[in-house]
């Protein structure tokens, strides 16, 4: 590259990413290192904090409510995953079949993801109400019993995926609309020339092509899904009888409403080594399957 | 033999129905939340509440003018405003000049720094924030709501861009820098002007993400710096008698970031996507 050679450019571009570099280390790498500092402190309010050593994690090895945490957290990301991986690629192969993308079309697509997630909340608290939502009534109209939604310490986290289903299965499928338009089309000529039955097509060959996509897709929605807080704190706080209360509601609720920052650093750091550790392992599948 | 050939092309149509049939009733249920919200906003607080619910009402404007005149709705409409305005503009003082040299001299930082800004929890960077806030007293200011949503609107900025810079030929930079330009001068009149559609998407995305984002100014504002997503969360209390109400407040903080966003759908969805895929 010519432009970096002479030594002048090459400061002035420093110079350049200057201003992010100094706010980054302002506002992301120091609050990470000062969370993982106060993760072995207790820090009490008005008090100067205290060194603890493992004590933050031992706490939280031995609370069963972090436990219940992991456990809403995991059943919420992997139901909504599901969901979202396979009816993403459902929607992408229809789109992807229609050819055309009409702007209204793409307008509706783009919508859900645009909604702040707390008018999500209140969209759906309404919707899925359970004696005048318009869900019940939707059900009733196919003669199915009406659900308490939200309100059921059963149902609450499958409902919960629901929404954010509908929230980002369309993005998904965009993702994966892309993948398949990156497809080789020399690929479905010589099956066409074969006379493969186009279900075999797309289980034998689209399907494993678009692995690197759906990957990628799988690791944009792994970040959003594993620290969910906004429309559990809009619609349940965590609640019926804590059925709901992921990883990032308990860890808010200790830091910002029990104010114990140490505690509340330690569970700040669990969650995000599960992030990195599940996004890690998604991206080395990715590399595997890639083509 | 001819019969096959007959029959193909009427195979393809009844296929081709079938594709748009399946797509019409997929968007008409993901557009269903948001209609039902918009609806609900226009009705009367005795068909709001009615079940079966009534899909032919006489729609009112009430819900609006009462939610208007009895809340504070402007002036939280106004926090929201600058607050998302002023952290966008930070995230593109500093992202655009920073993307830009990072697509030149090849440098991965600002790609994995961006990632892992995404990666990380909020509660993370919250923690030490509101201690520091707090010891400096800007709880609760425009000041501290600005600065973490800028935390937000940076990573999106360089995300955007960084492949869009990417995608100038290098001869075209190269060129700038021969005929003697400066770098800010290549970078405002010659890469600029290349990614003005990249430039537009970041700063709507940068907004919108910072519009919509809940958690910091639920903890970092207060009564008079809070956003209206905030605010929204307290209609909430106070909305369980009052979904009319609930729903055009709903409505009036979700018409920003759509309008922005079916505005520029055609690139959005590139800019959002771009890569995400293989290629």
């Amino acid at each position: 590259m010519q432009l970096s050679a002479s030594s002048r450019h090459r400061g002035a571009l420093a110079l350049l990413s200057m201003p992010a570099v100094l706010f980054t280390a302002m506002m992301v790498v120091f609050p990470i290192l000062y969370t993982i500092w106060l993760s072995f402190r207790t820090a009490p309010l008005g008090h100067a904090t205290q060194f603890v050593g493992l004590a933050n994690y031992s706490q939280l090895a031995h609370a069963p409510q972090f436990w219940n945490s992991i456990k809403v957290s995991l059943t919420l990301y992997v139901i909504s995953l599901a969901l979202q991986l396979t009816g993403g690629t459902y929607l992408a192969v229809l789109l992807f079949q229609a050819k055309r993308m009409p702007a209204i079309l793409r307008s509706v697509l783009i919508s859900p993801f645009m909604v702040p997630p707390v008018v999500v909340g209140m969209m759906f608290l309404v919707i899925l109400d359970p004696s005048l939502g318009a869900a019940n009534w939707v059900l009733s109209l196919f003669g199915i019993g009406p659900s308490a939604w939200l309100a059921s310490p059963e149902w609450v986290i499958p409902t919960v995926a629901l929404i954010d289903t509908w929230q980002w299965m369309p993005f998904v499928a965009l993702i994966v609309l892309g993948g398949l338009q990156s497809l080789p089309p020399s690929v479905y000529e010589a099956a066409k020339i074969d006379g493969a039955p186009s279900r075999l097509v797309f289980w034998r060959i689209t399907l494993p092509l678009l692995l690197p996509t759906l990957a990628t897709a799988a690791i944009l929605r792994t970040v959003d899904l594993l620290r969910f807080f906004d429309i559990i704190y809009v619609t349940t706080q965590g609640g019926p009888l804590n059925a709901s209360d992921t990883l990032n509601i308990y860890g808010f609720h200790i830091g910002f409403e029990l104010f114990q920052f140490g505690y509340a650093s330690a569970l700040a750091m669990t969650l995000t080594a599960m992030v990195f550790g599940v996004v890690l392992a998604l991206n080395r599948l990715r590399k595997a399957v890639d083509w | 033999m001819s019969d096959r050939t007959l029959s193909q092309p009427r195979r393809e149509q009844l296929m081709r129905v079938l594709v748009i049939a399946q797509l019409v009733i997929l968007a008409i249920g993901i557009l269903f939340p948001i209609a039902w919200m918009v609806t609900s906003s226009f009705k009367s607080s005795a068909d709001v509440t009615a079940y079966p619910p009534t899909l032919l009402f006489r729609p009112t404007l009430d819900n609006y003018t009462r939610l208007l005149q009895t809340t504070p709705f402007f002036s939280y409409a106004r926090n929201s405003l600058i607050e998302s305005g002023s952290s966008t503009l930070i995230g593109l003082l500093l992202g655009v000049p920073a993307a830009y040299a990072a697509s030149i001299t090849r440098a991965s930082w600002p790609a994995l720094v961006t990632l892992s800004a995404r990666m990380a929890p909020g509660t993370l960077f919250l923690i030490p924030w509101y201690i520091v806030f707090r010891d400096l007293g800007m709880v609760g200011t425009y000041g501290a709501l600005i600065l973490t949503q800028a935390a937000i609107t940076l990573p999106i900025v360089i995300w955007v861009l960084l492949p869009a810079f990417d995608a100038i030929p290098r001869s075209i930079l190269e060129a700038a820098g021969v005929d003697g330009c400066g770098i800010l001068r290549s970078l405002w009149r010659v890469a600029l002007p290349l990614v003005s559609s990249g430039l537009v998407i970041a700063t709507i995305l940068a907004f919108v993400f910072s519009w919509n984002y809940f958690l910091f100014a639920l903890v970092l504002s207060d009564e008079n710096t809070k956003p209206l997503v905030v605010a929204a969360f307290n209609y909430i209390g106070e909305g369980s008698t009052d979904w009319g109400g609930l729903m055009a407040a709903a409505t009036l903080i979700a018409l920003p970031p759509l309008v922005l966003a079916i505005a520029v759908q055609r690139w959005l969805v590139a800019g959002l996507t771009l890569g995400a895929v293989k290629g």
